[in-house]
């Protein structure tokens, strides 16, 4: 009894073979995948994300704009996908302050992508930013991102971290001294100063009006100011009282004007 | 297993070298019936070199990636005993299903592989997703792979089920195989 050598294999042979081999197929193919998403997924590591330093600046509708950036590097060859990046900002007392949502966004392979972040606070007086324009301060930052790599690992990275905050005005503090009467007028210094630890110029003017405690104009002054990251100010000017008019118990109405801007600063009392 | 079957038994199995010249086969011998059986011997050589290789792809591998994150002070998703142990059993089945593949043995040893991998699936699944701190504190990270170790779950079962079929196939006619996986 011979066998043919050249006869065709039985249907259950056939079938456990060709799923022997699909099943080595799918491991290998896999295998190759996980290898190539482990090497791209170690140069995104690599180039990891970069962020710019938080920035404020004044804008005319009196509130201050934290602008920043972060940058992610993709120079794997699977894309970033359903980017979803959120973030909370809240002052050195824990007061929540804003809230920031980017994406869904998508990075492709061999690719950059650059998210700008830009949110705006208003310094009313009884705001919760306020204290941002007077107090150095360590912002807390809680950030979280979501993503997809490789169309099938889903990633979530939270970081929460301190961010430190120069005040534009650290120590401010405005002044009327005790009146004087000269030539027929009594005549009160006014003085104000600060520290700039923002990181933009402070150019512009400052104008200082006093009320009394009826809210009765007194008078003003204007002080120009041209005050660069990390300098002092500290300037006296000296104003002729309306007649009649008592500063004591009353405010000093601030207003600062930067670049075209006019933001009001909370009112100063005057002892 | 029957002893009149080749199948049933490694150790039934003819040498390398007929005993007999191959133009004039015996007409009951694996030569006549088309297929040349590689001695135990020789089997257990290769087996042997296939752990090798399957130890450097289940085991080497994986320990060497844990090993180099854990040195980096990031927490690891899966202990390294864990991935020895099941890795030291998925390499010594298959090194033995490979010896014992012209025995009737063959399709329940593949069954057993395939589930025992299909079992090492499930539990990296389990620990999906690898959450880790990165050292410092201030950034956490979950890594969700439930999907890769759902579509490697598929080829387990995929091979589980042709080991059923070869199981059915050897229960069903013993040799017929053997013409095929081992042809003169």
């Amino acid at each position: 009894m011979e066998i043919p050598l050249h006869r065709r294999p039985p249907l259950i042979y056939r079938l456990a073979r060709a799923l022997r081999w699909l099943g080595i197929l799918i491991l290998v193919a896999l295998l190759i995948f996980a290898g190539t998403v482990a090497y791209s997924a170690y140069e995104v590591a690599h180039a990891s994300i970069h962020s710019e330093s938080l920035t404020g600046v004044l804008v005319a509708n009196g509130a201050i704009q934290i602008g920043g950036s972060f940058t992610l590097t993709n120079p794997g060859i699977y894309p970033i996908e359903g980017l979803v990046f959120g973030a909370q900002i809240a002052n050195a007392s824990g007061v929540h302050l804003v809230a920031v949502n980017v994406g869904p966004e998508t990075v492709e392979g061999h690719s950059t992508g650059l998210f700008p972040i830009l949110v705006s606070l208003p310094i009313s007086a009884s705001s919760a930013a306020e204290s941002l324009l007077f107090v150095d301060q360590y912002l807390e930052v809680r950030a979280w991102a979501n993503v997809t790599y490789a169309y099938m690992f889903p990633l979530s990275v939270a970081l929460s971290e301190s961010r430190s905050w120069g005040a534009p005005f650290e120590g401010f503090h405005a002044s009327v001294g005790s009146p004087t009467f000269t030539n027929g007028s009594f005549i009160t210094p006014i003085t104000v100063g600060w520290a700039n630890h923002a990181s933009f110029v402070e150019a512009g003017s400052l104008a200082v009006v006093v009320d009394s405690s009826a809210m009765v104009d007194c008078g003003g002054v204007t002080f120009s100011m041209d005050v660069h990251p990390g300098e002092l100010y500290d300037q006296t000017q000296y104003e002729t009282l309306n007649t009649g008019c008592n500063p004591s118990g009353g405010f000093l109405q601030i207003t600062l004007s930067i670049a075209g801007s006019t933001t009001s600063l909370p009112p100063e009392p005057i002892p | 297993m029957s002893s009149a079957n080749p199948a049933a038994s490694p150790l039934a199995s003819p040498p390398t070298s007929p005993a007999v010249p191959p133009s004039s086969p015996s007409p009951l011998s694996p030569e006549a019936l088309g297929y040349r059986i590689p001695s135990l011997t020789y089997r257990i050589f290769v087996g042997g070199l296939r752990m090798i290789l399957s130890f450097v792809f289940f085991v080497a591998l994986p320990v060497a990636a844990l090993t180099y994150v854990h040195a980096r002070g990031i927490p690891i998703p899966v202990s390294i005993a864990a991935v020895t142990g099941w890795g030291i059993a998925l390499l010594v089945l298959s090194a033995v299903r490979y010896v014992l593949k012209p025995t009737i043995a063959f399709g329940p040893l593949s069954v057993v592989l395939a589930l025992v991998f299909f079992l090492y699936l499930y539990y990296l699944l389990s620990l999906s997703p690898y959450r880790l701190v990165l050292p410092g504190g201030t950034v956490s990270v979950a890594a969700g792979y439930s999907l890769f170790i759902e579509i490697l779950m598929v080829a387990a079962l995929v091979e589980m089920l042709a080991g059923f079929l070869v199981t059915v196939e050897d229960l069903w006619s013993p040799r017929e195989r053997l013409p095929f996986d081992y042809p003169v």
